[in-house]
Formats: structure tokens, sequence, C-alpha cells
């Protein structure tokens, strides 16, 4: 039983000491979600002042656990600290994987960006954040790797027909270990809210 | 194996879940009994479709018969009686220790695999006791503000209570009573500026507080679901749990809004007898099963 400024950052985001940047991704969306300033979740239990320090906490675990040398660093400093052992590196290879969700089974979760919108450049700070290459997710969904470009750049001209893109969105989406859908159905109302303008 | 359910607010389906995932436990094979204690509106019965009963609880507790099997009223399903006697049962939740633990042990003794206990909605002592009492307390919460929030105030409540009764100092139970108070004059806002303020007086009972909380795994279901993001709502109950009080939460499961459901209601038949196709059946046994293997 912890105050959140005695938790570590794994607490903080509710993932394993060994967790992939995959893990570390979906745990920061659904802590995004969970510690939103409106979250149902929340409101009526922490004060205020109390969601804004666990937010920015949250932020905080994120960005160190997120960057590979920080999180080493984090890590050796911290447990040594605490007189443990540094955990070990995650098991799974950092990137896409086919593989199947292993954690909350029962939903994929998924965050709004300070916009409230997953966009093209949405996507590809997240992807950047874990690391991963363009041409990995290419290899990984086998969507040609321009339209991955032309979907990150928004270069909306370019890009297939709807019907496509849904499906190459999704792929992508999933590739990330996002909520497919939501993406796909933001991507979308982005599209054609800035055709509209 | 007694289970208790819940929490939330009048009307957020616990009496529903009770009657349903009784029926489903019991077509697993298990020998349930499902107990009214609802004091607000004890209608579990029409929940199974069947007339209200004329044994309760209390014909047991005034010896007009001699052992509590004899109260138990018999359903059409296999393997589910019904037993009530709503304030009969919270009236000696409220009595003294010794007898509270008297009764569970009777209905301990009663025979079956598993123990259904509608508690109702309301936070009185008795209930909150009762539900500590049980191996396992279900929370049935909806995805609405006023649910999560009244869910919200009932642990807060269940888990003070629950403090309080593993601390062995008088100056720390008045403390703890006080730190209900959200407007206390000590300025504890939450169970970390407890701690920290039962540590100052007493280290023992601060370090049996962490210990209590720490084996403290209430349980969840959301109840009439309409869209993923709905679902999501109970894994972020869980965390901001797991975040305000360090307890770990269990989320159950969720049950889907479904017309079906008003209509089994309405025909007082249970909705997985009456149509165990439908989608809320269809979780009611996912979480069924889920009890089944805690066994």
């Amino acid at each position: 039983m912890k105050g959140i400024k005695d938790q570590t950052y794994y607490e903080i985001l509710e993932v394993s000491l060994t967790a992939t940047a995959k893990e570390i991704q979906r745990a920061y969306e659904h802590a995004k979600e969970t510690f939103h300033a409106d979250s149902l979740a929340v409101y009526s239990l922490f004060s205020g002042e109390e969601v804004k320090e666990i937010q920015e906490a949250i932020e905080e675990a994120y960005r160190v656990l997120m960057d590979e040398a920080l999180r080493r660093s984090y890590d050796q400093s911290h447990f040594q600290m605490v007189g443990g052992q540094p955990p070990e590196k995650p098991s799974e290879a950092q990137g896409v994987s086919r593989g199947k969700k292993t954690s909350l089974s029962f939903t994929g979760l998924s965050f709004n960006d300070e916009e409230g919108l997953y966009r093209g450049k949405t996507l590809k700070q997240v992807r950047e954040r874990m690391g991963v290459e363009l041409q990995t997710v290419s290899k990984e969904t086998k969507i040609n790797i321009k339209i991955l470009e032309w979907i990150e750049e928004e270069t909306f001209e370019k890009l297939p027909a709807l019907v496509y893109l849904k499906g190459f969105l999704k792929s992508y989406a999933q590739s990330l270990g996002l909520d497919p859908q939501k993406v796909t159905e933001e991507y979308i109302r982005f599209v054609e809210e800035s055709k509209k303008r | 194996m007694i289970w208790t359910i819940g929490g939330g607010k009048g009307g957020s389906g616990k009496s529903f879940i009770t009657a349903n995932i009784g029926i489903c436990l019991s077509k697993l094979g298990i020998r349930v009994v499902l107990i009214d204690a609802d004091l607000g509106g004890a209608n579990l019965h029409t929940f199974l479709g069947i007339s209200p009963p004329g044994l309760s609880l209390s014909d047991f507790i005034k010896k007009r018969v001699s052992h509590l099997r004899e109260v138990l009223i018999p359903t059409a399903i296999p393997n589910l009686q019904l037993l009530t006697g709503a304030q009969d049962l919270l009236n000696a939740a409220d009595s003294k220790s010794v007898q509270k633990r008297k009764l569970v042990r009777s209905i301990q003794s009663l025979e079956s695999d598993t123990i259904l206990v509608d508690l109702g909605a309301g936070n009185s002592l008795s209930v909150l006791d009762f539900f500590l009492m049980s191996d396992g307390g279900i929370l049935v919460v909806t995805p609405e503000p006023t649910s999560i929030e009244n869910t919200y105030r009932f642990l807060k409540s269940a888990f003070y209570r629950r403090l309080k009764q593993s601390v062995s100092s008088s100056s720390v139970k008045a403390l703890i009573d006080s730190a209900m108070d959200q407007k206390n004059e000590m300025g504890i806002q939450n169970p970390h500026d407890l701690i920290r303020a039962v540590r100052r007086m007493d280290e023992g009972d601060a370090q049996r507080i962490i210990e209590e909380a720490a084996t403290f795994h209430p349980n969840l279901i959301l109840n009439q679901v309409r869209s993923k993001k709905d679902i999501e709502i109970g894994f972020s109950i869980r965390s901001a749990c797991l975040k305000y009080f360090g307890i770990h939460l269990h989320y159950l499961g969720y049950v889907v809004y479904d017309q079906d459901v008003v209509n089994s209601i309405r025909r007082r038949r249970p909705l997985v007898l009456e149509n165990p196709r439908s989608r809320a059946a269809q979780c009611l046994m996912e979480i069924a099963s889920k009890l089944a293997n805690s066994h």
C-alpha cells in the first residue's frame, strides 16, 4: 500500500519489471484513459490535485520506461537503492509481434492523444516511442511501406479507397497493440474532417 | 463458500445477477442456496418465478423449526434453494459478534456448495459486516456516475471498517472513524494519509493495516454495459482502487445491456432459463463459471 510518490514506475503503470515496449504502451494508454480529468472511474475518489499528481507520475513513468537507456539507468539506480537485482531484459522482442494479446482479455484498451484523436502523426509517435521501424510494420502487416508513410504523413490524396484504408489501418493498429476499431474510426473521422476544411 | 452481493445503487441489478448466477451454478451441478437479505425490497423469489415464501429465517431463530434446512424453500431448479428473512439476518449481523458468527456457521452448515447472499443497496454497519464476513464480496455496478460513486462510498466504508476491526489500539480505532469523514481535522484524505497518521501513533497497528489491506480482494461485476468503452470502465475502477486503497479488486466480468433481460423480468422467468442464448445470459454464464472455478 504505497502512495503515488512511493511507487516505482512499473507500479505506476501496473506492468511487470520485464514488460515489453508493447505492454508498456498498452498500460500507458489504459492509465491515461483511467486518470483522465473526466474519467467516471476517478472523479468521486480522487481530488483534482491528486489526479493531476497521478497524471504527471504516469507521464514520467512512460517517458522513462519507453526509452531503453533511461529505463536501464532507472533500473540500475532504483534496484541498487532498494538492494534488489535489476530486472531481466524483456523476454518478448521489442517491436511488433503477431502474438495474441496476453492481458486484459476482454477488451483492447486505447487512449486519446491531447487532441483526442488517432491521426497519422499520433500513430507515428506511438510507433517511434516503441522503437519500431516502419519497415518492420510493413513486413509484419504486408502493407506497402509507401502506404504506411502516407498514413503517417496524412497524405490523404494518395491514400487508397476507404474500404482498403480501413483494412490497412486495422492491421497497422493491431501490429502496434492498439485498439483497431478506435484507431480506424478516429483516423477516418480525421480524414473526413480535414477534407471538409 | 459464501458470496455476498452488495454495494452500488438500488437498481443496479444485484438481485437479477444473484438469481441468474445461482441458476447457472446449479446447472453446473453445484448445490446452491440463495439468501435474500435485501432490506429495501426482498424480491429474489420474483426473479426465480416463485410466490412469496411462507417460511423464513425467523422461524429458525424463534425456534419454530429445529434446523435451518427446514426453512429452505425448494425451487423448480435442481440444486437450487432459497432462504428469506432479510430482517432477521441483518438484525443478527447488528448484534454481538459471537451471535453473528454463530448464524454464519449455521448457514455454512447447510448442505450446499455455494451460498449467494443478496445484500441489496445501502451501507449500514450490518450490511458491511456481512459483506466482510463472507468468503467473497461482489460489487455490482452500472457504468453511470451515481452507481460508481455509491460503490466507492460502500467500498470505502467496508475498507475502513475492516481496517478498524484489525487494529488493537482504541485511539487508532477512533482515528479510523474520523478518517471516514472527508473533512476531518487531521487532514486525512485517503488511506495513505491514514497509514502515515497511524504510524505516528502505533507502528504495530500501521503494519496490521497494511497487511489487512493486502488481503482485501473484493470482486466487481459491471452490469448493463452498452459499449466497449463501458467495459473498459471496469478496468479503470480496478486501477483506481489500486491507486487509492492499494487493494486488488478482481474484475469478474460484465453483463451487456439486453432487452431480453427486461423481457425475462417482466415474465418472471429467469433469463438464463428463458433465453440462455441471449448475450446477457452468456455473460452471466461466464461469470458463474469463474465463481465455480474458484471453489
